[in-house]
């Protein structure tokens, strides 16, 4: 059998501890270890230690007044944060959350609120509004157009029909301009850009006929050609129209801001 | 207890907001059972008033740390033992310093050997309570505070771990040396008895 140590037997004096049972089984079987229980008992009871002395109602009061004039005041309390609790803490997070996400959506509102107004005051089609670039592009392209016609009638005005060196040319470049002149068109159409349209059309039909010539040109049909060309003016009338070009291009730059035109 | 509970933690609430008086209600409150357990540990008198004066004003100025879900007095019980503790330590270092003839075990030792000094002559002249004093002197502070809060605080380990500051094993270690040095100690008396 084995005997319980004095650890042991304090715990069990002291708070009877988990084995509590199995020690006062032991004890009723186990005279030795019984027999050290009680002196152990005896001992820790016989340990008689002076009682306080008791100290009067007012020993509460003396103590106060004593300490009273070390102790500061408290400021108000101010709580942090992380102080204030977790709940006040996160409440203020998801209000911040929440009035950014209004200001975000607010805006976004009012940037389209802003869009559809301004497509109101122009008179301009929706469409144009939305593609500026190429409206900027035609403009472009038809500048040049308009400085090739230029040079071509200007070439065609001193052609000689005996120089085959030189008419050849002029119908190539009359075949090469007659795409884009069609395109230019159509777009002063769609612009209605009468005065542009017509000076394309006349351009459109001479650069027709001259590029429609199978074989080279002859004296008549090149004279013929010259005559026309001088008869409706059309050189300088391509040559206004070339000045004109930096109009329309501040002109289209104001309608791709949503200006008038 | 749950109004005096109430209480102390409202107290608690109006000094953390500036009310420094509302402090004096709680002092009021819990300076006799402070100086109880003061008293237990460090066995003067005088000691034990310090002990209750430096625990609240310790106190105080943890106060903005007192966590509102914690019993104040078992709060401030704690900080108490601590005092205790500490000044138990502070005097016993004091007392290494200098040769005593009551912080000499060999002398404490020889005075309960006393054949000269018969059981009655020895519970008549008061001097078994003397006896108990000594053995008491003789545990660290960790010791004799441990069991105090044990033997006659009624403490259990975990409270007199917590008020220590220790593991409640240690705790447990620090009451069995006790028991053993003071019975050690008081083994002659038991004999001439």
């Amino acid at each position: 059998m084995k005997h319980l140590n004095e650890e042991e037997l304090i715990e069990y004096f002291y708070s009877k501890g988990k084995s509590a049972a199995a020690i006062e089984r032991h004890l009723e079987a186990c005279a030795e270890c019984a027999k050290a229980c009680a002196a152990l008992k005896s001992d820790l009871k016989e340990m008689e230690f002076a009682e306080a002395p008791v100290r009067d109602d007012a020993y509460g009061e003396r103590v106060w007044r004593s300490i009273a004039p070390l102790l500061p005041a408290y400021q108000a309390r101010k709580r942090s944060w992380l102080r204030g609790g977790v709940w006040r803490g996160l409440s203020y997070a998801a209000a911040c959350a929440l009035l950014v996400i209004c200001a975000f959506f607010a805006g976004r509102r009012w940037e389209h609120r802003q869009a559809s107004t301004s497509a109101g005051i122009t008179p301009a089609p929706a469409p144009q509004h939305a593609a500026p670039p190429p409206q900027r592009v035609v403009v472009v392209v038809l500048s040049d157009h308009l400085d090739r016609s230029e040079r071509l009638l200007v070439e065609l005005k001193h052609a000689d029909a005996d120089s085959e060196e030189m008419v050849s040319p002029l119908r190539d470049e009359a075949r090469s301009l007659l795409a884009a002149n069609r395109i230019c068109r159509q777009n002063a159409r769609q612009d209605d850009d009468t005065a542009l349209a017509t000076a394309l059309d006349r351009l459109d039909h001479l650069l027709a006929e001259l590029a429609d010539e199978p074989g080279s040109l002859d004296a008549a049909k090149l004279a013929r050609l010259q005559s026309e060309m001088s008869a409706n003016g059309l050189l300088f009338e391509v040559r206004v129209l070339r000045s004109r070009i930096p109009d329309r291009q501040q002109a289209g730059i104001a309608r791709s801001n949503g200006g008038t035109i | 207890m749950v109004r005096m509970d109430q209480n102390d933690h409202a107290a608690i609430q109006a000094v953390l907001s500036g009310d420094k008086e509302m402090y004096g209600t709680l002092v009021v409150r819990h300076s006799a059972s402070l100086f109880r357990v003061a008293f237990r540990i460090t066995g003067n008198e005088a000691d034990a008033e310090d002990v209750v004066q430096e625990a609240f004003l310790r106190g105080y100025r943890k106060l903005d740390g007192f966590e509102s879900r914690s019993d104040f007095s078992t709060w401030i019980y704690r900080i108490a033992v601590r005092c205790a503790l500490d000044r138990v330590k502070r005097r016993n270092l004091d007392r290494a310093g200098t040769v005593g003839e009551e912080s000499d075990p060999e002398q404490d030792e020889v005075q309960v050997a006393d054949g000269c000094a018969g059981p009655d002559r020895l519970l008549l002249s008061g001097e078994i309570g003397a006896m108990q004093q000594a053995a008491m002197r003789s545990l660290t502070a960790i010791e004799r505070t441990a069991f105090v809060l044990r033997h006659i605080e009624d403490r259990s380990g975990e409270e007199i771990a917590a008020a220590l500051g220790i593991q409640p094993n240690a705790a447990k270690q620090a009451v069995f040396r006790a028991v053993q040095k003071l019975r050690l100690r008081l083994a002659p008396l038991r004999v001439s008895i």
